[in-house]
């Protein structure tokens, strides 16, 4: 209804005026080329060489003046024809305001903690469907790593390192106020099979951002209590603009993606074993490896049955992949008169990955309302609905797409796989290893879709009592309803007798709650601000499925059809946390602060004596440059703050006692029960997080020069973990609170405008952090616990104590005592017995450079962004080793000596005489984890925008206001990189199993596009 | 205004705080499971009866199929069209090696959890349904430890132990000893658990709720594991016990064989069957029985032969001289495998080809050909899978599909081998040669041979004729057992290294061009390695193990077996 009244009020016919005037700076002289606009229209103008400027604008307008590096002012024309104004240089960091815990505005400078806001035309220009990935490289002490799963896929998002072994480590994502639900999401990390779906952050568009303010930490995000553990990304969603006309936004956004990095063939030998091609289709397809002959062109038997010349595919990996395509199309109305503002938004994304077949789209709808409905009582409401239909997600891992071609023969042309059956010889897949792994099978013939439906609400009442006293209450809901059909048709290579799993499930979350707020300066000296709130917080899970495999009529998998079926059904599942905290702000001649504040949470999941717990944080923050340097000679601002912060985390339900579960198939269908395999704990208590955070903060050189350090000690205790157990203890897992994780960091912050000239600017901002994990005691005698395994078993990923999480440990050349290689009768290497340290996945530090060109229309900006430290290991490089295709493979094709010593059965050694194939030793070389261990270090072009406006001396007073086309870019190149094949980023998932091994993922996408903005 | 305010305050402080914590038990309540006072005791036995011997698909693939089968020498990998050539196992792999150890390890939670409530105190307290506890329990350590040697016994399920010690051997076996024991005397003449509700009955999925059967079977299982322990330094209880269950009553006859009806709907992954990994792949996953086997029961005309195998498909196929590094081999490899098939008493016609490749042709599904055992990758292309023996179809049938043969749990027949083998090497009074022979009759009746054609063995072969040295009385005693023990790899595998027989197993490979020596050199694999949670989990206490047992490796000997 709102909206149809927004409707009602436009159109009206304004009276004209004209309006000139100088804009000058703070020395009295003018300033040319400063932008003057007529707000909410595209009607503008620019300063000439003497800062003078004419306009004609309706009576009621409001003009705003904005020039790079200057505060922008707004003035209101009310019938006047002349308006001069003189522009201050913008204090960076300093006047700015930034949206703190609960939605409180504050002023930065008064903050005793870290917090790095992204505008919102950062993570809108180059888009990326997952805002979380516009957040690399651009806030220090943040670490996103991106699922390379294709479209529609999650990333891991960590501040300042990880704090829980097992439990959530990413942070809180509230929107506009609200919390809302991330459980959903599906995060992967199998070696097997992985497959990450969005969810949580995902689903909020681009376009809409207003800006992401990232709480670093507990320290910044201690009112959020029990879920603030990790750091809080708060989302400032756009609003409509008051007094203004109905403006049109119109945004296209067309990227394509190619991939980044492919992996290095070698093209000199195709399919075969042992130099040889077998005769025989049988032999031929178990012999999958490019170990045959030289590629002479000579006929040989292929893998379909004919004879074909055996020469090289080079492009054949390649080919496989198309250009992927992404079509973002946003349009949005806002306007709004005196006492209210709206916006409507809708965008459309169809995109198409590099992977055939495989495409999401979606469509996102947006209207939110601001009113006054008395001059003390404001409401403001949103609703946003997301509906997205994702088909043919990539999975990754051994299991995965990729892992039918990774590694395919040289010779084999990748077109031939198309026939992935023959319906009239059999329902089998088929391809050309014995197995019949085929890509196009799964995509084309396979159904794997995923719908996600989701609502986005709130509505907010504000009433202003007097003048420093306010409040609000607020009601704000999120309702995600999921989904998914996965179908693999019977011949399926794993699956033979075919398989499906329909499911669906629903989260919500639902937050209502409230704040009251003062403001009230005590005396000149002091001010004090303070505020009280509660929240109740809602939250439900439920779903349902039904599996079935083995079908009565093999052509098609329907439920029905299936002659196992197994259905299952989760019932609604239930979550309440009650909070009241309170937040006392004092100011003292705005340049001492002190900040205090508490929370009480009473969360369902835990038992009677820990359920509520109260969690305080106490910051300060002290103005240096106002006793030194008021005058502002070298410091605008120096700023020291020290911040104290104590927050925890609760648990799941159902976590506390013990129960028993009948089985639904039970053996011979006898009615069987079973208890699960972790001992519960009654006791549980809140895991504790405290945070201690100091910084130095400055602004100098007039405002050109500014810089941000913090360093920080985050320590864990208390976790929530399953303790893993001797099997014979009768349980996998007893649930403990127990261990102590610190986390110990340094952030630096560093940026300045070395150049602004009258046309020219230059802008320049870089990011540095770097963070300590360490796990310093899990339970007395239990030293590591495991994150993940490689398939055979030969590396695993672990925390570890006295050293951290995400090491890894995997075999290495096997050696006797007396340090000689050992090799066996057959004169192959072996792997060691015992695993070895190889190294920790966690990066050492991670840095970002962001240069900001303008000139005149035209701005270039760009990211470069760097990781260094921390090791990965690549599956995927030893699987092309191991199959022959690498180029690596091609030394020792000839045979080897290796040069060690057998062991004899009387325990002595023997110098080795066994010569072996290439085939051999890579074969047993590429069981070796430390082979196959690589530093993630690397340097990348992450982002490029090169945008122009059009002037507005061209558009004059067209139907069109404003027009801007921008050329954007994504990981468009490795300036650096020390691993072949890969790129040492990706990861196989999201969530703590994620991280350390990747295997068969897909490869990054560069992505290479046009941005075209029109406004109305 | 300021009493406005109040009202917000009231207002809002009470919209959170009503039912502030009051529900809280409630919803945090599991609403579709099941509370100790709603269920009973028997509805916690099939769990662990059903998953030692038929566990979901991925164990019964990795711990099973690929290990303790093949270790066997039953089955063998490695024919043409195999995703595996057969060294596969014998080179450690952690992976499937870890499959096989957090199963075998993790697998007591259900059982304890089923002693712990029938316990004396606990909720459903029944000292029969305990007993059967403890028997299960025997079963189940004594597979456990001949795969790996030194587990966690003494010390596991005691809830105040997080990191139990490793047992020795003889420490486990005089346990579970004193368990059986145990267990036999509660029992005593009782012949149910109860009556109604306690009364275990048809969800006893081994003996039927039959608790004399039960005794029996502890009574047998105790002769097996003495007789096993007997010999093994230190072993000085071994002598009592092998006297005390030779007294009492053991399995006998064709209704005391303690096996478990296979569930042929169930899901895989609730429950697998051989069909679940042979059907559900194609040829990839298949496999052809052993030589060793196949040998012993053709060249004895044993009429088990065609309820064990099926004939090779025959037909023809061609040995390719391959180009390359292995063209040197080819003859030795054609030798080698049409040498099998001679021995086999295969009538074939060889063709030589042009390019050097060799054309043989069979008669279609007439001959019993087994595998080599451990053949390597090289030679797997001169593995024809059409001229081998695979197993009979209810061995391997699908599900869904018609009957799947019963998993064998305790065989009848091996109550009278043991008797013969005690009796052979002097610790027992009965009559070697009636025992052994009442133990072929009983091991052919479990496969359903009929009277007659037992007869005919027991009469014609020189292999049912319990005679010549006593070693040469054991090796058949231990060939029979083998034979019995088909489909059990666990007990079949520990024969070999027990008794030695059959020697050719035992004795391993050595020449590289034909066989996969693996990790240990072409020697018979003695034990398993840990699974990596085992050092992960308590590594103190595996420390400890090693250092007694010698190194984690699958060639250091168990104590029962030096």
């Amino acid at each position: 209804m709102i909206f149809a009244v927004c409707f009602a009020l436009i159109g009206n016919a304004v009276a004209q005026q004209s309006v000139t005037g100088t804009v000058t700076g703070n020395d009295g002289v003018g300033i040319p080329g400063v932008t003057v606009v007529e707000v909410g229209t595209a009607n503008g103008t620019i300063t000439d060489i003497d800062g003078g400027y004419s306009i004609t604008v309706s009576e009621s307008a409001t003009l705003v003046f904005t020039f790079v590096g200057m505060q922008t002012i707004e003035e209101l024309v009310e019938g006047r024809s002349t308006i001069d104004v003189t522009l201050l240089p913008k204090e960076i960091g300093l006047e700015e305001v930034v949206v703190t815990a609960l939605g409180l505005s504050k002023d930065k400078k008064a903050l005793g903690y870290a917090v790095t806001e992204v505008g919102g035309d950062e993570i809108s220009m180059v888009k990326d469907h997952n805002p979380a990935n516009s957040l690399v490289g651009k806030v220090a002490g943040v670490v996103v790593t991106q699922g390379t799963g294709g479209p529609g896929g999650g990333s891991r998002v960590i501040i300042r390192g990880n704090n829980s072994i097992t439990g959530n480590n990413q942070p809180l994502v509230v929107v506009d106020g609200v919390p809302i639900d991330d459980s959903g999401v599906n995060s992967g990390g199998s070696v097997y099979n992985s497959t990450v779906t969005g969810g949580g952050i995902t689903d909020i568009n681009p376009d809409d951002i207003e800006s992401i303010t990232v709480l670093k930490g507990p320290n910044a995000a201690a009112l959020y209590g029990s879920r603030a553990g990790n750091g809080v990304l708060l989302i400032t969603t756009k609003k409509g603009n008051r007094n203004k006309g109905l403006g049109v936004s119109l945004n296209s956004n067309i990227t394509f993606d190619n991939p980044m990095i492919l992996p290095e063939y070698q093209n000199e030998y195709g399919q075969g074993t042992q130099g040889n091609v077998p005769g025989n289709i049988t032999d031929l397809k178990g012999a999958s490896g490019s170990w045959g002959p030289k590629l002479d062109g000579s006929n040989q038997l292929y893998y379909t049955g004919e004879e074909r010349p055996y020469v090289a595919q080079p492009s054949n990996f390649e080919d496989f992949f198309q250009t992927g395509e992404k079509y973002v199309n946003t349009i949005s109305l806002d306007g709004g008169g005196e006492n209210y503002s709206m916006r409507f938004s809708y965008t459309n994304n169809k995109t198409t990955s590099m992977i055939p077949n495989s495409d999401l789209k979606s469509h996102n709808f947006n209207l939110r309302s601001v009113v006054d409905l008395t001059d003390k009582f404001t409401v403001d409401a949103k609703a946003t609905y997301f509906t997205q239909v994702l088909n043919n997600r990539i999975s990754q891992g051994t299991e995965g797409v990729l892992s039918t071609i990774l590694t395919m023969p040289r010779n084999v042309d990748i077109n031939d796989l198309k026939v992935y059956q023959i319906p009239e010889e059999s329902l089998n897949s088929i391809s050309f290893g014995s197995l019949g792994a085929n890509p196009y099978w799964m995509l084309y013939h396979d159904r794997n879709e995923n719908k996600r439906d989701r609502f986005l609400g709130f509505a907010k009442a504000t009433y202003e009592f007097t003048d420093w006293i306010s409040a609000f209450v607020r009601i704000g809901t999120d309702v995600t309803s999921v989904r998914y059909e996965s179908v693999n048709q019977p011949g399926h290579h794993f699956y033979k007798s075919g398989r499906l799993n329909f499911g669906n499930s629903r989260n919500t979350e639902t937050n209502a709650d409230f704040l009251i707020m003062i403001d009230k300066d005590l005396s000149t000296d002091f001010n004090l601000s303070a505020n009280l709130g509660g929240n109740h917080s809602y939250r439900t899970y439920e779903a349902q499925s039904i599996y079935g495999e083995n079908f009565k009529i093999p052509t098609r998998a329907t439920v029905a059809n299936s002659v196992v079926q197994r259905p299952s059904y989760t019932p609604l599942e239930e979550k309440i946390i009650n909070s009241l905290y309170g937040q006392v702000s004092l100011s003292f001649r705005d340049f001492v602060y002190l900040d205090v504040t508490g929370r009480n949470d009473w969360s369902s999941t835990l038992g009677e004596n820990n359920r509520s717990y109260f969690y305080p944080s106490v910051t300060g923050s002290f103005l240096a440059n106002e006793l030194f340097d008021r005058d502002a000679e070298l410091f605008n601002l120096l700023k020291v703050r020290a911040s104290w912060a104590n927050v925890g985390n609760d648990t799941s339900p159902y976590q506390l006692y013990s129960y028993y579960n009948v089985a639904s198939d039970g053996y011979l269908g006898l009615t069987q029960l079973s208890r699960p395999n972790v001992k519960f704990n009654p006791e549980l208590k809140p895991e504790n997080i405290a945070s201690l955070e100091f910084g130095l903060e400055g602004s100098m050189l007039n405002n050109r020069l500014f810089f941000d350090v913090s360093i920080y000690n985050i320590k864990t205790t208390d976790q929530i973990y399953d303790v893993p157990v001797p099997e014979s203890t009768g349980y996998s897992y007893f649930r403990e609170n127990i261990g102590e994780m610190t986390n110990k960091g340094f952030e630096m912050l560093v940026g300045g405008i070395p150049v602004r000239t009258e046309n020219f600017s230059w802008q320049i901002s870089a990011n540095f952090s770097q963070n300590k994990n360490s796990l310093n005691e899990l339970i007395e005698d239990l030293e590591e616990h495991p994150l993940n395994t490689t398939n055979s078993g030969n590396l695993s990923v672990v925390a570890t104590v006295g050293g951290g999480y995400g090491d890894l440990y995997g075999t290495t050349w096997r050696t006797n005592d007396a340090g000689q290689l050992v090799v066996d009768a057959n004169g192959r290497p072996q792997a060691s017995t015992e695993k070895v340290f190889l190294g920790n996945s966690q990066p050492d530090w991670i840095g970002g450079l962001t240069n900001t060109l303008t000139y005149k229309d035209i701005s270039l900006r760009f990211l470069i962004d760097a990781r260094f430290g921390g090791k990965i290991y690549s599956q995927t490089s030893a699987a092309l080793d191991g199959s022959g295709v690498s180029v690596q493979s091609l030394e020792h094709r000839e045979g080897i000596v290796v040069d060690g010593y057998v062991k004899q059965d009387d325990d002595t050694y023997v110098k080795n005489e066994t010569s072996i194939s290439g085939q051999d030793y890579w074969g047993a070389v590429s069981g070796i984890a430390s082979e196959y261990v690589f530093s993630q270090s690397n340097i990348r072009l992450r982002e490029f925008v090169l945008s122009y406006n059009l002037p507005n001396s061209i558009l004059k007073d067209g139907f069109i206001k404003g027009v801007n086309v921008g050329l954007i870019g994504r990981n468009l190149f490795f300036l650096y990189k020390e691993v072949d094949h890969v790129d040492p980023e990706a990861s196989l998932g999201t969530g703590n199993n994620g991280q350390g091994i990747l295997s068969y993922n897909l490869p990054t996408p560069r992505s290479i596009g046009f941005n075209v903005n029109i406004k109305f | 205004m300021k009493s406005y305010l109040k009202i917000f305050i009231i207002v809002a402080v009470a919209a959170i705080l009503t039912n502030c914590t009051d529900k809280f038990n409630e919803i945090n309540t599991k609403p579709d499971s099941f509370t100790q006072e709603e269920v009973s005791a028997k509805y916690f036995i099939t769990r662990p009866q059903f998953r030692l011997y038929a566990p979901d698909r991925y164990p019964y693939w990795r711990a099973h199929l690929i290990h303790t089968d093949r270790y066997a020498g039953h089955f063998c990998f490695g024919m043409k069209g195999s995703w595996w050539n057969d060294e596969l196992g014998y080179s450690y792999h952690s992976g499937y090696t870890d499959a096989s150890y957090d199963w075998l390890a993790g697998y007591i939670g259900d059982l304890d959890n089923f002693m712990k409530m029938t316990d004396e105190g606990g909720e459903f307290e029944n000292q029969y349904m305990y007993a059967m506890g403890q028997i299960i329990k025997g079963l189940y350590f004594q597979m456990y430890t001949d795969v790996f040697g030194m587990i966690p016994y003494s010390e596991a399920t005691n809830p105040d132990i997080v990191l139990p010690k490793f047992d020795e051997q003889r420490e486990i076996y005089m346990g579970i000893i004193k368990e059986l024991d145990e267990a036999m005397a509660t029992i005593g003449d009782e012949t149910s658990t109860g009556t109604n509700v306690d009364d275990i009955g048809s969800n006893d999925i081994y003996c039927g709720g039959d608790l004399q059967k039960w005794k029996r079977l502890a009574n047998t299982l105790k002769l097996r594991i003495a007789l096993r322990a007997h010999g093994a330094p230190g072993a000085d209880f071994a002598g009592a016990a092998i006297t005390e269950a030779l007294g009492a009553p053991l399995l006998d006859g064709a209704s005391d064989n303690v096996t478990m009806e296979k569930d042929i709907e169930i899901s895989q992954w609730g429950s697998a069957a051989y069909g679940d990994v042979w059907y559900n792949f194609g040829t990839g996953s298949d496999w052809t029985i052993g030589k060793t086997l196949i040998d012993l029961l053709r060249d004895n005309n044993d009429p088990r032969l065609p309820m064990y195998a099926k004939p090779a498909a025959g037909g023809t196929a061609v040995l390719e001289k391959p180009e390359g590094d292995e063209a040197a081999k080819h003859e030795k490899r054609v030798d080698f495998i049409l040498n099998v098939l001679t021995e086999a008493g295969v009538e074939f016609t060889r063709t030589d080809l042009e390019d050097g490749g060799v054309e043989i042709t069979m008669d279609e599904n007439v001959y019993y050909v087994g595998q080599p055992t451990r053949l390597n990758g090289k030679t797997q292309p001169y593995v024809a899978y059409q001229f081998f023996s695979t197993p009979e179809n209810k061995i391997i049938e699908r599900k869904n599909a018609g009957p799947i043969r019963a998993e064998l749990i305790f065989a009848a027949a091996e109550a009278s081998f043991l008797k013969a083998e005690a009796s052979v090497k002097g610790l027992g009074g009965d009559d070697a040669q009636t025992a052994y022979q009442e133990g072929i009759r009983q091991a052919m009746k479990l496969w359903g041979v009929s009277d007659g054609d037992i007869d005919t063995y027991l009469q014609n072969e020189a292999m049912a004729q319990l005679d010549g040295t006593m070693e040469e009385k054991l090796e058949k005693i231990a060939s029979q057992r083998w034979i019995m023990a088909y489909t059990d790899g666990f007990e079949a595998w520990a024969i070999v290294r027990d008794m030695g027989y059959p020697k050719v197993l035992a004795d391993g490979v050595s020449d590289i061009d034909l066989y996969g020596l693996g990790d240990i050199n072409g020697k018979y694999p003695q034990r398993m390695r840990y699974g990596n949670s085992a050092s992960s989990k308590n590594g103190e206490q595996y420390n400890i193990a090693v250092s007694k047992q010698g190194p984690d490796t699958q060639e250091t000997k168990l104590w029962w077996a030096k």
